[in-house]
């Protein structure tokens, strides 16, 4: 069964011809809970799925629960403001590592013979990876975090949310395909995570922007022409990780600098073996049923240069 | 070739009389930008004319000069881009001195001490988030009383609470110094409303607070100091969903507002976690005590001079601002590396701008969003 990656949809929609390719008839699930709000708005996106979508109303149910179950409630309040404690200590020795990092990144001769035999390209490495032991701190942290939620919150236990994973797994149970779009990816997590829900491998899968990143193993959170200024990509989960071996960048032309090797390459060396793919508008990258990464994708390299096809 | 000045063109005009002057007046105005030149004009009867303003680095006054044998008087000073200057005319006749806001310039800032003259330079605009967009949606502004024993009065204050308020849901803690003057006069509500809605910074409470003996109370004054971390603090975590930590509590002051904030930080250390002070008037002495304020800045001075001898950690995170026209622009400076040698993480900005409210609402998306960042890092829609 496929897993489809697209742009973000808002200027250049491709999701209906994704849609008509994977040649299925019948609902699809649709779950765009990082909408919020605006989740029940889903007139136009039903009309580019063929007016196929059902609705599974994740950020609603999410709102209910919180409303029926004060306990489960109270401990989300509480799981919010530790991770928000956790942010903000990963935030700070992210900065300070990835100073440390780009410090030495200066020391690197240019000529490339210089380079490899200089102490400080030996060093680069070393730095880099304290940067991946941080973020490996971080996601283990993140992991403890939500198991404290599961068990102090009553998630396996709660009536109401017993109710509403069961009436997500009827939504979905005839549907042929998942749409995933995009949207605020905490809340996203969160609603996923919550009402359990997990994609059936046999069924075929779109998504975008939050939502491609949700299908991934590790999400990272960027924005480097944010009002605060540029700082540095951080993780912020682990995804469903229907897709392996990728790290997803959406809007990367608007968010990311682009015209900076050095950061880019630096993001490329963070999360190697993963790839760093740039999904803007108008990219459809069809994984297949094997996972593997298509040749269109367009991936940044160690070099900081982005590159698709064979030259990937 | 550069082009000579308008001004210049027009002087060297040999047809130079009241109808060529007036023309000139209707196409360009006052005061006329051409590149890195501002040239203030005025229009009237009169033995001496100046341009008076604040700006550190040009002569204040700086003296107009007659065109020819017209009524049209002029000058010219340097006024590099993106800069942003507020000023006003005075005439002289006789022994009579008039000022006045330029009359060949609608553009006008206003303040607590009345209204001035905007000179814009080249490149300078007024930020789209500071003025009311239809789209957004507005938050609440409601008034509220609490009796105080530290000040021995009733003290009255604006609470903001963003749109979409919802009680399930803590909010970071913004209080702000001088608060009706920053609704007033940095359409400070317009800002968080724009703001919010554009996922630039987090929904928060914000809590405008009024000065009564504003030079006293804002000067290293306990009382000022007690009353918001011991009563004004508890009552607002007592009436709304706040967040717990020091870093979701934040003051917040421009000029002597600014020493308010610093002062109650020191005197309360790690109450508050956040701090956004704006041109903050930390004046002090490096030998003797001739700092050349007036006695206002008296106890300032001791404060400042005390602290930094022996500086402390008061706040973790602190945003500052200052303009690089306005005196204040050197002690600044200079207290950016005293904070951070105690640890405090410092975001220091500067701008081409003056002690005024319109360069202090110009830098509140920056600090706020440093402060407490929107969501916008978790949308990717």
């Amino acid at each position: 069964m496929r897993t489809i990656l697209l742009g973000p949809q808002r200027f250049t929609v491709r999701v209906t011809g994704a849609l008509r390719s994977l040649e299925t008839e019948g609902p699809v699930a649709v779950i765009n809970a990082g909408w919020e709000e605006r989740e029940d708005d889903i007139g136009e996106l039903d009309a580019a799925l063929d007016n196929r979508a059902r609705n599974l109303r994740l950020f609603h149910r999410l709102a209910d629960v919180l409303e029926k179950d004060p306990g489960f409630a109270l401990q989300a309040s509480r799981f919010r403001d530790r991770h928000d404690e956790l942010t903000n200590v990963y935030r700070v020795r992210l900065q300070h590592a990835m100073g440390g990092v780009y410090a030495v990144q200066r020391l690197v001769p240019s000529h490339p013979s210089r380079a490899r035999n200089s102490a400080a390209y030996r060093a680069l490495a070393d730095a880099v990876a304290g940067i991946r032991a941080i973020d490996t701190w971080y996601l283990a942290e993140v992991r403890r975090l939500y198991g404290e939620l599961e068990v102090d919150g009553g998630v396996n236990s709660s009536d109401v949310i017993a109710w509403h994973r069961a009436e997500v797994r009827a939504a979905q149970n005839d549907c042929v395909a998942w749409i995933l779009p995009g949207g605020n990816i905490r809340t996203l997590m969160s609603s996923l995570r919550l009402f359990d829900v997990t994609i059936p491998h046999a069924v075929s899968v779109i998504a975008w922007s939050a939502g491609a990143m949700a299908l991934t193993e590790r999400i990272a959170l960027f924005h480097d022409h944010g009002p605060e200024g540029s700082q540095e990509t951080e993780l912020f989960d682990a995804g469903l990780g229907r897709v392996h071996g990728v790290v997803a960048f959406p809007h990367a032309r608007r968010r990311l600098r682009m015209d900076d090797p050095e950061r880019l390459g630096m993001l490329a060396l963070r999360f190697e073996p993963a790839e760093c793919v740039l999904l803007d508008d108008g990219a459809v990258l069809d994984f297949g049923a094997t996972g593997t990464i298509p040749l269109n994708a367009r991936r940044v390299g160690a070099d900081g240069l982005i590159r698709a096809g064979d030259d990937a | 070739m550069r082009r000579k000045l308008a001004i210049n063109r027009l002087r060297e005009r040999a047809d130079l009389g009241p109808e060529l002057v007036a023309q000139f007046v209707e196409r360009y105005r006052s005061p006329i930008i051409e590149g890195q030149n501002a040239t203030f004009l005025f229009l009237g009867h009169a033995d001496e004319v100046f341009v008076r303003h604040r700006v550190v680095g040009l002569p204040d006054p700086l003296p107009m000069k007659r065109i020819g044998e017209t009524d049209l008087w002029a000058a010219t000073c340097d006024l590099p881009a993106g800069s942003r200057v507020e000023y006003q005319l005075e005439t002289r006749r006789g022994d009579h001195y008039e000022r006045f806001n330029d009359p060949l310039n609608e553009r006008v800032a206003h303040s607590p001490m009345g209204s001035s003259s905007v000179c814009a330079g080249e490149g300078y605009h007024v930020p789209s988030w500071a003025v009311p967009d239809p789209e957004t949606r507005p938050g609440d502004l409601i008034e509220h009383r609490m009796r105080s024993k530290a000040l021995r009065r009733e003290q009255q204050m604006l609470i903001y609470t963003p749109a979409r308020f919802n009680p399930v849901l803590r909010y970071p803690l913004l209080i702000v110094h001088d608060g009706p003057e920053y609704v007033q006069f940095s359409a400070m509500k317009t800002v968080l409303d724009n703001l919010i809605h554009r996922l630039d910074i987090a929904p928060m409470i914000v809590a405008f607070v009024p000065p009564h003996d504003r030079l006293r109370e804002y000067a290293n004054n306990a009382p000022h100091a007690r009353f918001l971390a011991r009563e004004l603090l508890p009552m607002l975590e007592e009436a709304y969903p706040l967040v717990e930590s020091p870093l979701g509590r934040c003051l917040m002051g421009a000029s002597f507002g600014g020493v308010a904030s610093v002062t109650t930080g020191v005197r309360y250390p790690g109450v508050f976690g956040s701090m956004l002070i704006q041109s903050a008037s930390l004046a002090f002495t490096d030998i003797g005590q001739d700092h050349g304020g007036g006695p206002a800045f008296d106890p300032v001075v001791k404060f400042v001079n005390r602290y930094r001898a022996k500086p402390t950690r008061f706040t973790e995170r602190l945003y500052m601002s200052c303009g690089i026209y306005e005196p204040l622009i050197t002690p600044n400076r200079s207290m950016v590396s005293v904070f951070r040698e105690v640890g405090i993480t410092v975001k220091y900005e500067e701008n081409r701008d003056g002690h005024n409210w319109d360069n202090w609402r110009d830098r509140l998306q920056s600090g706020l969003s440093w402060l407490y960042p929107g969501p916008q890092k978790y949308v990717y829609e």
